[in-house]
């Protein structure tokens, strides 16, 4: 069961891989997966979209404000660049180093244009994660 | 308990670095960083503040593969400390390998064993830090009232020392307060006392270095105040020579005692056959609170009757307690540039080595070698640095002759342990070089070993026993100087490519004192970081460069990777911060 989810995972995320969507950490990541962690992946993804969300709508909310507290802004965006990182979200991961550099600046118009992009980007990588733990599941129960 | 600690640096409630900091510091574990940043500066503060290494997100299976050897490395570390009781002994092994060093060794060895597979930890969900490689800052304390534990002054703890001893002023800093205001556990007086007059001595060399820069290079010779005879004790490795010509490294037992013996050995020493302590009389007179020191005062009286005997018996002795290293062929390449002096010097040796030694013990120690040396440089350049311990010439091999002589390198604390037998030539006569530093190096024990070494320039030597030679008669003329007074004359050798050589050292094991100053002390592995002295000693670069090459890359060894070791989350999405 675990080869096939492993299967279908790998061909889902070889997509995603080559739109550039994720890069080759995701497929380690898929490796941690073991016997003893069956859900492993599963979770992980899961946790990143919950997490990217949950964030993307702090940053929305402070970044509206006139006065914005860069630090903070800063400390959730490096915490969204460190959780794609370890999933393997380039894009992701890149819109936040970004939108990092708009934070040292501290300029309020290039953080609100780089969370616009940060969202589009994200909610491609997270619903593509979602269709595949769809597919997965959809499978695992196929296969029961 | 738990073996490992793996930070995040950016957290919500507590900066990571400051976490680094408490966990190394009261759990002694090592600590290893993790962030997605991987900028320089935040490596950089992640290695100075003791982690053992900085992992970069998205974490590799093969980095995580090899976490395990900082345990091992630390726990050999630690095992290796508590067995080195003494400094000296340790430093003796191999001048030139510092603690650091050796970690390196041990490492290296510790992960071509096989005790991997039990070495594999499993890294608890919370996260922990590793503590520097470089940075051992445990105070090994080991209770058993026999030996006497080994203080490693990691980078965090010298920093603390730092500032306790600027909070009081450093007049007024004295160890009980010291230890007081750092609140480091296990520390006790002594080794404030110890640590302090080691950073006493260096800072005073690092004014005197400064301050003498320029006459230096311009003449040599003068009184080099800072010969402090007092460094004798307890040479550290500082490096503060950065500019300083010279900085006479001696073992104030094996420099006097040889200086004796190869002064000595001429009669002609009676003008001031006595090898002084970087000409300056003053110097000697540092010496003075030294046992022996009062013998090089003795050796100064009898300079005359002694001389005729190449003597001195009185010199020489005991205070040999360094243990020689032996002296890389390579030539003296610095020397000092006292003219006159060298000139004698070089006489001397060498005739001291092509005639039969009166003075066994007095060259005991000091093997010089004299060689063809033909370079003599100015120690400016390379020879605050190091020290080296040089070698005579097999000619004087006498039974007596029981070690080289070895000048320090002034590597680390590996130049504490050399004893520096190198009869100092008087500079005052010849102007030699004035800026002998003293290294301070604090032996633990009674050995204190001369820093540095300040090589006479070969020319001078040369000269200076022609000018002997008049009145000199056979054999053993080891006159250095002759000069006026009875100088106590030392002559102190830097090897240039020793001093190179010790640079790498250094900078391999050394710690570098903050406040400008990188002083090697390095005791474990981590000393030291440092660097040996490059020209200026910057303790920021310094140690972290020694902090960098301290930090053990693991090794991709081919582990066998148990998946079920990295059963939990490796990066709980939650945790990613």
């Amino acid at each position: 069961m675990a080869a096939t989810m492993k299967l279908s995972t790998l061909g889902y995320a070889a997509s995603m891989l080559s739109t550039g969507l994720l890069d080759e950490q995701f497929q380690k990541l898929l490796l941690l997966q073991n016997k003893s962690d069956p859900n492993f992946v599963a979770e992980t993804i899961t946790l990143f979209c919950e997490d990217g969300e949950h964030t993307i709508g702090e940053l929305t909310k402070r970044l509206d404000k006139q006065c914005v507290n860069f630090d903070e802004v800063a400390a959730f965006v490096h915490k969204l660049e460190g959780g794609s990182a370890s999933v393997g979200a380039k894009r992701v991961k890149n819109t936040c180093i970004q939108f990092l550099e708009f934070c040292k600046e501290k300029s309020r118009d290039g953080c609100l244009k780089t969370l616009d992009t940060l969202r589009v980007v994200f909610y491609e990588v997270s619903g593509k994660f979602k269709d595949m733990l769809q597919l997965e599941q959809q499978q695992a129960e196929a296969t029961k | 308990m738990f073996d490992l600690v793996i930070s995040d640096v950016h957290m919500p409630d507590m900066d990571g670095f400051k976490l680094l900091e408490l966990v190394g510091l009261e759990m002694d574990l090592p600590v290893i960083m993790l962030s997605v940043n991987g900028e320089t500066k935040t490596v950089l503060k992640g290695i100075t503040h003791g982690a053992c290494d900085y992992l970069l997100k998205p974490v590799r299976i093969e980095e995580l593969r090899n976490v395990w050897q900082h345990v091992v490395r630390r726990k050999f570390s630690n095992r290796e400390t508590n067995n080195n009781l003494d400094f000296c002994k340790e430093y003796s092994k191999n001048p030139t390998t510092d603690s650091y060093h050796g970690l390196s060794q041990v490492t290296s060895g510790s992960s071509d064993q096989g005790n991997r597979a039990s070495k594999k930890r499993k890294e608890p969900h919370s996260e922990e830090e590793d503590e520097g490689d470089d940075n051992d800052a445990h105070d090994n304390d080991e209770p058993s009232g026999s030996k006497k534990p080994r203080v490693v002054w990691s980078v965090e703890l010298h920093r603390k020392f730092v500032a306790a001893v600027n909070h009081l002023g450093i007049d007024k800093a004295v160890p009980k307060r010291i230890l007081d205001l750092m609140n480091v556990e296990k520390l006790t007086r002594e080794n404030v006392a110890s640590h302090l007059q080691k950073y006493r001595l260096y800072l005073r060399r690092l004014s005197v270095v400064a301050s003498q820069q320029a006459s230096i290079a311009a003449a040599f010779g003068g009184r080099d105040p800072f010969l402090h005879m007092g460094a004798f004790e307890g040479i550290h490795n500082y490096q503060p020579f950065a500019s300083s010509a010279g900085i006479p490294s001696f073992n104030p037992h094996g420099l006097l005692s040889g200086v004796g013996a190869a002064a000595f050995g001429l009669e002609d020493l009676a003008p001031s056959k006595a090898i002084q302590c970087a000409s300056s009389n003053g110097a000697v007179s540092h010496c003075m609170g030294d046992t022996n020191k009062f013998h090089i005062a003795n050796l100064q009286e009898k300079n005359q009757a002694n001389l005729a005997q190449g003597l001195t018996a009185p010199l020489v002795q005991p205070q040999l307690q360094q243990k020689w290293i032996p002296q890389e062929t390579s030539d003296l390449s610095s020397f000092f540039s006292g003219s006159a002096l060298a000139n004698t010097m070089s006489g001397t040796l060498q005739r001291v080595t092509s005639s039969s030694f009166p003075p066994v013990e007095l060259l005991e120690c000091t093997q010089i070698k004299v060689g063809a040396h033909s370079s003599i440089r100015i120690p400016s350049a390379s020879s605050g640095l190091l020290e080296r311990s040089v070698g005579l010439s097999p000619n004087l091999q006498d039974s007596s002759i029981s070690q080289q002589c070895a000048i320090p390198i002034d590597d680390g604390f590996s130049v504490n342990k050399l004893p520096l037998h190198i009869p100092f030539v008087d500079v005052s006569t010849t102007k030699l070089d004035a800026s002998f530093v003293v290294p301070e190096q604090d032996m633990d024990q009674k050995g204190k070993f001369p820093e540095r070494v300040t090589v006479l320039p070969y020319e001078s030597l040369i000269a200076a026993d022609r000018s002997k030679c008049g009145t000199r008669s056979s054999g053993s003329t080891m006159l250095l100087l002759s000069d006026t007074g009875r100088h106590s004359k030392y002559l102190k050798f830097g090897v240039a490519s020793n001093s190179r050589h010790g640079m790498d050292e250094m900078v391999n094991g050394s710690f570098n004192y903050n406040g400008g100053a990188s002083v090697p002390e390095q005791n474990d592995v981590y000393d030291f970081g440092i660097s040996k002295l490059q020209g200026g000693f910057n303790s920021s670069s310094c140690s972290f460069d020694g902090l960098l090459n301290s930090i053990i890359k693991v090794e991709n060894d081919d582990v066998p990777f148990a998946d079920n070791d990295l059963g939990c989350e490796l990066f709980p999405l939650g945790a990613c911060i």
